[in-house]
């Protein structure tokens, strides 16, 4: 049974944030991007300014082209090449950023450093009107909404059947991606995404106009995302140092604790937060410390001290 | 030899209460299909005539097997009294077999089994999905239309349309005109229910009842006709819907679309020439195409015919063909007509049905779908933090 993929209708701050790989096994299987805000893609729909497409490597004639779709959350690398001669057509005919619709398959690049970042293979780059821009970015603000409403509906009942769930009126696949995400991703911060739509209906009412382009990336034979630039953190404060002193007792007690001597993340984040520390202040001193090269987390999910 | 056994006499029963008991029964029922044919019985290699078919009373059809039956006067239609039948039972369902020892003789219309409505089940077009019978429906005229239709050498007039209750859409076909009128507000029984091309459809024949009741609940027409668009996703878990609506992007012209040919006698695309059924024909011109409508949660095929073609293309066959004289290219056409559709938002209303491939819309109408930007954007400013509540 090989029935086509939908094309969720997603923004770029959703791409953006979306780190996991869902492997089909087998042959000819499809594979997915699991969002932290309830998508399971292999195919997507984005809208946005498209600036003009640049060839990519040294093949003459050019056999790959570049471009980038900017929404109102955030900017989407979109690429088609030979093997998608309508998109790659549609990409090279504009010579200045203009409203387009893309649809295409998602493809996950982890530079180096392991550094995610996902990008667009085009199959339709469709130049559109900007009342056609806005009209589907109306459509993927209220499908991110509904899937943001399922998330949290989940994570407050997690006991609620798929059945249930389907007679409200949830998509069996919106179902699936949402127990994906929340499993995935169980400290993604949700609530900053749904504020972050604020700027797309602004851009759906026309209260603002298309996003500001930024310049196209520049020609190159392979994609090296530039790992952020180490910030010259501020010491933290008294409480941050109480936070890590806290963090490291835990994870000794944690690993003398387990069989394989490691402090499972996840049950650490439990225990810090049952001791008051929030999520964000429990993030920020795990970062300090992984950075200082106190503790270590060669297993995902799994720390020890170095 | 056995001792023979005291002789029960067969119980009379309905067809919808056979079970392979091993006691001989009596049934009264109509003959709906029959099929003659000789078999050799496997012990002497002797070859037997053998009438099978289908019998229905209804309250059930079942199959049928009669040994050695009259050479002539069975027909199709005809009510028969057999008394002795034996039943078996065949892949979990009973049938009855007529042997020398069963005697079967004609019967009147009076004589089938009475059924009172009210002793039939009542059922929601939900629950019409696989062939039934024996049951009663109370639903909603929605839409009806006559339509000729060549039986053989005989030409019918059928009444399609729709049934709806709160349930559900279900298409019908009947066979005798019971002047349905859409609006009405109906109680059928003797009706049932066969699988047609993948769809569910009701079919009234003479032999169903149909009364007019109070409307109580049951769907407007128009609430029906006009339903808003469904999600994709939520439809994949049914295997057929009527009259659904759906919108969503235009994301792939499947080939092959815009001017095609045709085979003179079954309409199907020729390739080439050859028409997979009739060989080689000389094809006639049309316009068509086959495109995939996604609306983020699932996707659907839609087939439009020539008109809503040359609407959405906005290319009239004449002109299609002025152009390919022009240019004698058929995939310029081609992508001339993806330009025009792909990336569109369109709203379809038709009936789906699902294979191994995924749904399929037959459209009644489609058109562009338009977003009311200032209401959307009000809704969606309605569910983000800070908004007034």
């Amino acid at each position: 049974m090989t029935v086509r993929e939908p094309a969720w209708k997603v923004t770029a701050r959703e791409l953006e944030a979306t780190t996991e790989e869902e492997r089909g096994e087998g042959e000819r299987v499809a594979s997915y991007l699991v969002s932290p805000f309830g998508a399971r893609m292999n195919r997507v729909l984005v809208a946005g300014m498209l600036t003009p497409a640049e060839p990519v490597g040294r093949d003459e004639p050019p056999t790959f082209w570049r471009a980038r779709l900017t929404d109102p959350t955030a900017a989407v690398v979109v690429t088609a090449g030979t093997f998608q001669p309508r998109a790659a057509a549609q990409l090279r005919s504009a010579t200045a950023p203009r409203p387009a619709l893309v649809v295409g398959k998602l493809h996950l690049y982890r530079g180096r450093d392991g550094a995610p970042q996902v990008s667009v293979r085009a199959e339709v780059a469709r130049s559109v009107s900007e009342i056609e821009e806005r009209s589907a970015l109306a459509e993927v603000g209220r499908q991110s909404l509904d899937r943001l409403d399922l998330l949290e509906r989940l994570e407050r009942l997690p006991a609620t059947s798929d059945e249930e769930l389907r007679t409200a009126g949830f998509p069996a696949v919106w179902i699936r991606a949402a127990r994906a995400a929340l499993q995935r991703y169980p400290q993604a911060d949700r609530a900053a995404f749904r504020s972050g739509l604020k700027s797309l209906v602004r851009r759906v009412a026309g209260d603002l106009g298309p996003p500001a382009v930024r310049p196209g990336v520049p020609p190159s034979v392979t994609v090296t995302p530039v790992p952020p630039a180490p910030v010259a953190a501020p010491p933290p404060s008294q409480e941050g140092r109480a936070d890590e002193a806290a963090f490291l007792d835990l994870v000794d007690e944690l690993s003398d604790g387990s069989v394989d001597g490691y402090a499972d993340l996840r049950e650490l984040l439990q225990r810090i937060a049952a001791r008051g520390v929030g999520a964000g202040r429990a993030e920020a001193a795990l970062d300090r410390l992984e950075e200082g090269g106190t503790i270590e987390e060669p297993i995902v999910g799994k720390l020890r001290r170095a | 030899m056995s001792t023979p056994e005291p002789a029960a006499p067969p119980i009379e029963l309905r067809l919808r209460d056979l079970t392979p008991a091993g006691v001989p029964v009596e049934v009264v029922a109509r003959i709906v299909t029959l099929e003659r044919r000789e078999v050799a019985r496997r012990a002497d290699g002797v070859r037997r005539p053998l009438l099978s078919g289908l019998l229905s009373d209804g309250t059930a059809t079942v199959r049928f097997s009669w040994w050695d039956p009259p050479r002539e006067g069975i027909e199709r239609g005809e009510i028969v009294r057999a008394v002795g039948a034996e039943v078996r039972e065949f892949r979990g369902r009973p049938e009855l077999v007529f042997s020398w020892k069963t005697r079967v003789g004609p019967a009147g219309e009076a004589e089938l089994p009475r059924i009172a409505p009210e002793s039939l089940p009542l059922r929601a077009v939900r629950d019409l999905r696989q062939p039934v019978e024996g049951f009663r429906l109370e639903a909603r005229v929605v839409r009806t239309a006559p339509r000729a239709v060549s039986v053989g050498e005989e030409q019918r007039i059928v009444h399609e349309g729709l049934l709806a209750d709160h349930s559900g859409t279900i298409a019908f076909t009947s066979w005798s005109d019971f002047g349905l009128k859409a609006g009405e507000a109906v109680r059928i029984t003797g009706a049932y229910v066969r699988l047609f091309r993948g769809r569910p459809q009701f079919v009234l024949d003479e032999r169903a009842t149909v009364v007019r009741i109070e409307a109580g609940g049951l769907p407007e027409p128009a609430q029906v006709l006009r339903a808003p668009p469904r999600l994709l996703g939520e439809l994949d878990s049914e295997a057929s819907a009527e009259a659904v609506a759906v919108e969503g992007t235009v994301v792939h012209l499947l080939p092959p679309s815009g001017l095609v040919y045709r085979c003179p006698t079954c309409r199907r695309v020729v390739a080439g020439g050859i028409c997979r059924v009739h060989g080689e024909v000389t094809g006639v011109a049309d316009l068509r195409a086959r495109f995939v409508i996604d609306d983020g949660t699932g996707t659907v095929t839609v087939a439009t015919d020539r008109a809503a073609t040359e609407r959405l293309w906005n290319v009239t066959l004449e002109e299609a063909r002025r152009r390919l004289r022009d240019r004698p290219d058929p995939s310029l056409l081609e992508e001339s007509l993806a330009e025009a559709l792909v990336g569109r938002r369109l709203r379809a209303r038709g009936s789906v049905v699902r294979d191994e491939w995924g749904l399929h819309l037959t459209p009644e109408s489609i058109e562009a779908a338009e977003v009311d930007l200032d209401t959307a954007a009000e809704e969606l400013a309605r569910r983000l933090p800070g908004a007034p509540r």
